[in-house]
């Protein structure tokens, strides 16, 4: 035998074992039954010389049951509710400059502003002097001068509450402890929801139960109900700091704030690695030491560890019960740089916000009395943020975040509570614009007829090839076997998944893939009619269908890519499994078979029935 | 060398593609004028499913025999006009798919019948509604009603509500009110769960698809079949000659338009997974053509003498066994998926084999004799050009045939 050949059966030893060992996570994901396959379940069944990364095979949510849902986010609401509430604050703005103005209103279907007033010169350019960054006047119409918003500003607007909407859906699904929810933007201004094994469409409907709801409270950190839970419960952390996760069930921990006198107090909080489990531990434990007239215990989000360690956790605030102003008020949000120099603050993120005219007075009230307390900013039940009230705080205040981390993590930092914060500057709401729901009784069925379709169209495929070339087809049977799993492995691989559409996409490939080996057979055999010997036929046939083969695998890849791009859900799985088949058929095919008929065909005298 | 072999199809045929080729071109002329005519909406349509039409689909099994004409019934009961029921799988099954359309949820003379309702009740400041969403009006009021009122005076228009909803207003610190007029899937869930108890039925399965996003899934369908072929002619353009790519294009068009031929006909539901199918008869009927292209382009460099109309003959006739078998055995692979496939996975395997099968004949007798035709145009234009040149006729591909 040639050098190339052992190489070539070495390379394909490997890549069935390799497939093999690919398959490992699969098969001890599917041996558990479908309502243990949960993360923590799998990891124990996965013994420990399967490949790390220990990606399976998943089952798509036709298969496996659950709902996905695009939503749309209504961006147009949220640019009119933009423009009526600058609006508003052109009014006011004027009244303070002495701009006499009969009336402000909204025009042009809502989505510009319009000031009727004697001088239109003079508002022009007054509204310009203040909102110039962000406004133009397209001119006067029916003696009122208008101002709308550039149109970069409106973009920027748009795909700001298509993210505050997709953060409200996030922290929504994040309560139910869904494993695996796959939440994306889409084209449109749409949200695409995954909630594979999912079973409550109700629930889902929650989604859009309504717009999300800022509420500020005032933290109450001198209150000690909360510090006897530090005898009963485990602590968070040990000498060492933070146990990474946290003990099961939650824990208990302190946290150091100052209070509004000036001295320091250890507040207790207490934290668990999920959302549901930190439920659970409030209602149990905190909420019986609670007056529910004075108290609340409101959840956030924080962060432990640096780097690859980083993990997530979900901690308390001993919050006061009163809400003391809504996100209603709110009429805008962003992040700035600091351009001030007092207090050597220079260049740091912060982020400004305006109220309107009725919640500036509100929010007066609130920090005169409150001041150096800790006031919460509440998004739809999570505490996002809670920063000291520094100073009275009107129509326009802002919040600085803490020193002390790289100024690129604190301007994204001020990004996203400038985007909570616009939560009740952006009322967008969404509707459901696909919903696709499948039963928990319909996957299994599914997957029972769906395998049995498979290994019919194998068998026969087998039987045929095996019938019609006999030795030749033994081999393209075997090559063909290789190649289901090799194509099963590649998607192991790669985590991807399969739905009812792939397990068609995958028996058609397995059809193609023999595609492949008649056209060689057929080739050899007529090498061998026009009087070759075996040896120089089987040469002949790989070698003059070997850019054939290429060619009708390259097309139907193309067509498979542009599916890939194109659809979505069991679709794209059908295009995925599809793509993956033909390019293990072309290994299989041309690489696999030829080295085993070469082997036979080694001598010159030997026989070989095609 | 003594060699045998069992040929399904006789090696040595002689038979006469090129000569059919008018016959064949008419025949194929005619069935895609005449899918191409029964696709148009004003003369039958396609039965677009939920994917593009929009609407609601829903598969429900039940534990006993239900006549359909009954489910159908309630659902109309419900006021959801023009529902469909038809039976899912076997009859034995008892399983049902459930169809209502959702275009136009309400008409404009609904919502205006809603808006003076509620004008008439309370002072209405502003409103608005989204013909793309369907059964939502917003509202905006000076003095906010309360929702119980709002639903009651909706409700006085004859119009079912789902839901009132307080959001927020578009000025900050107001409210507003958004109107949720009808929850399909809610109301024949019920419906059904209570009027046919006793069969309990499952609802296994449901699609909603609201008109906007079908018909972006619609437009995306037809745009992404365009560039598939796009893409392909262009690698065929560069793998042989340019000259063969319109032969191929022809032919891919002719396959995309016999398989849409399957769902036209049948009347079979025309959703995402058709647009996959008619992709990879796209893909896949070229496969046939390439390896008689290869062969035109083999024999075209050893026989120089011969005609291209004979050249064309006998490569088809030699590549006649592995046009067949190849189609053949990725047939014999559906096999199963059409005697277990239920639904749309039938028809995914119904209509791939309606796809490989023209993917075939194509090949025989629309892509391979194209290339004759179009040889003879070019002469023809060549003659006309430069009147008696003494130019031998160029042949296809003659560029990469020489290796």
């Amino acid at each position: 035998m040639e050098r190339s050949w052992y190489w070539r059966v070495a390379l394909i030893v490997a890549v069935a074992l390799f497939s093999l060992w690919q398959l490992v996570p699969s098969w001890f994901y599917f041996k558990l039954p479908p309502d243990q396959r949960s993360t923590e379940a799998y990891e124990h069944a996965v013994p420990g010389w399967a490949p790390t990364s220990q990606k399976h095979l998943n089952l798509g949510l036709d298969l496996q049951g659950g709902i996905h849902l695009a939503m749309g986010v209504d961006v147009e609401r949220a640019v009119k509710a933009k423009v009526a509430r600058r609006a508003d604050e052109i009014a006011e703005y004027l009244k303070s400059k002495n701009v006499p103005a009969e009336s402000v209103t909204t025009t042009a279907g809502g989505t510009r502003v319009a000031v009727k007033a004697a001088d239109p010169k003079q508002v022009e350019s007054s509204v310009l002097d203040s909102y110039d960054q962000e406004m133009y006047s397209p001119g006067v119409v029916d003696g009122a001068v208008t101002f709308a918003f550039k149109d970069t500003v409106l973009r920027d607007f748009q795909s700001k509450a298509v993210e505050q909407a997709e953060k409200t859906i996030r922290n929504r699904v994040d309560k139910w402890g869904v494993s695996e929810p796959d939440i994306k933007r889409k084209a449109n201004n749409q949200i695409q929801i995954q909630l594979p094994g999912f079973k409550d469409p109700e629930k889902a409907k929650e989604l859009l139960g309504r717009t999300a709801q800022l509420e500020f409270k005032i933290t109450d950190d001198e209150n000690p109900a909360l510090d006897q839970l530090r005898g009963q419960l485990t602590p968070c952390a040990t000498a060492d700091g933070f146990r990474i996760p946290l003990p099961q069930g939650g824990c208990w921990s302190t946290e150091s704030v100052e209070l509004p006198n000036g001295t320091a107090r250890a507040v207790t909080i207490l934290a668990a690695n999920t959302r549901p489990e930190i439920e659970k531990l409030i209602q149990e434990k905190a909420t019986p030491l609670l007056d529910p007239q004075k108290n609340v215990v409101g959840i956030g989000e924080a962060t432990v560890g640096q780097g690859p360690t980083r993990q997530q956790y979900y901690r308390t605030y001993l919050l006061r019960a009163k809400t003391e102003l809504t996100g209603d008020y709110i009429a805008d949000a962003r992040a700035a740089i600091d351009q001030s120099q007092q207090f050597g603050q220079s260049g740091r993120p912060l982020v400004q916000f305006t109220m309107s005219v009725e919640g500036g007075r509100l929010m007066q009230k609130l920090t005169s009395e409150n001041m150096r307390r800790r006031m919460a900013t509440v998004l739809d039940d999570k505490v996002e943020t809670a920063p000291y009230i520094q100073g009275e705080i009107s129509t326009n205040g802002q919040i600085t975040l803490g020193s002390g981390r790289n100024p690129q993590e604190m301007f994204e930092e001020a990004n996203q509570i400038a985007l909570v914060l616009k939560a009740g500057a952006l009322p967008a709401p969404v509707t459901i614009s696909e919903e696709r729901t499948v039963g928990a009784t319909l996957g299994p069925e599914l997957v029972r007829r769906g395998t049995v379709a498979a290994l019919i169209g194998l068998g026969l495929v087998l039987l045929f090839m095996v019938a019609y070339y006999r030795a030749s087809g033994l081999v393209a049977d075997v090559a063909l076997v290789l190649n289901g799993l090799l194509v099963l492995a590649i998607m192991a691989m790669i985590g991807s998944t399969l739905t009812l559409p792939g397990i068609a996409g995958f028996v058609l490939t397995l059809g193609m893939a023999v595609d492949a080996n008649v056209l060689i057979n057929e080739r050899i055999r007529e090498e061998l009619r026009a009087g070759r010997t075996i040896k120089q036929a089987v040469q002949q046939g790989y070698d003059k269908v070997f850019w054939t083969i290429v060619d009708s695998h390259v097309t139907t890849l193309v067509a498979a890519l542009v599916l890939m791009n194109y659809g979505s859900g069991p679709v794209r799985g059908f295009a995925v499994t599809l793509a993956i088949g033909l390019v293990a058929s072309m290994f299989t095919s041309i690489v696999v078979t030829r080295a085993f008929m070469e082997f036979f065909t080694r001598h010159e005298t030997a026989r070989l029935s095609v | 060398m003594r060699f045998k072999s069992f040929d399904l199809i006789p090696h040595g045929t002689k038979f006469d593609f090129v000569g059919k080729r008018h016959i064949a071109v008419a025949l194929s002329l005619i069935v895609n004028a005449a899918v191409l005519l029964w696709a148009v909406p004003a003369i039958h349509g396609l039965n677009f499913g939920v994917d593009f039409a929009g609407g609601t689909e829903m598969e429900v099994k039940f534990g006993q025999p239900v006549d359909p004409g009954a489910i159908r019934k309630s659902i109309e009961d419900l006021g959801f006009k023009g529902a469909s029921v038809q039976t899912y799988g076997a009859e034995s099954e008892n399983a049902f798919l459930i169809r209502v359309e959702r275009i136009a949820l309400m008409s404009d003379a609904d919502v205006k019948r809603v808006v003076d309702a509620v004008q008439a009740k309370v002072p209405i400041q502003s409103w608005s509604f989204n013909p793309e969403i369907g059964d939502k009006i917003d509202f905006q009021f000076k003095q906010p009603p309360s929702p119980q009122e709002l639903q009651a005076a909706v409700e006085g228009a004859g119009i079912g509500v789902r839901e009132v909803r307080a959001e927020q207003g578009l000025v900050a610190g107001t409210r507003s009110f958004a109107v949720i007029t009808q929850g399909i899937r809610e109301k024949i869930e019920h419906d059904l769960a209570t009027r046919f108890a006793e069969a309990k039925p499952d609802v296994r399965r449901v699609e909603y698809v609201g008109p906007a996003v079908g018909r972006e899934l619609r437009n995306q369908g037809f745009k992404a079949v365009l560039y598939a072929i796009g893409l392909i002619v262009v690698y065929i353009g560069l793998r042989f000659d340019f000259r063969f790519s319109p032969g191929v294009v022809i032919a891919i068009v002719h396959d995309a338009i016999v398989t849409l031929g399957y769902f036209a006909f049948s009347g079979r539901e025309f959703n995402l997974t058709s647009i996959a199918v008619i992709l990879t008869v796209v893909g896949y009927s070229v496969n046939d053509t390439v390896v008689v292209y290869d062969r035109i382009r083999e024999n075209h460099a050893k026989f120089k003498g011969k005609s291209l109309a004979e050249i064309v003959n006998l490569s088809i006739n030699e590549t006649l066994g592995r046009t067949f078998l190849t189609s053949f055995a990725t047939a014999l692979s559906l096999v199963g998926l059409l005697m277990y496939g239920v639904g749309t996975i039938f028809d995914f395997s119904a209509a791939m084999l309606v796809g490989i099968v023209s993917g075939t004949y194509s090949t025989w007798f629309i892509a391979a004799p194209m290339t004759i035709w179009l040889e003879e145009l070019a002469d023809k234009k060549k003659k006309s050009r430069a009147a008696p040149s003494a130019a031998a006729p160029a042949a296809p591909a003659g560029r990469a045939a020489q290796k």
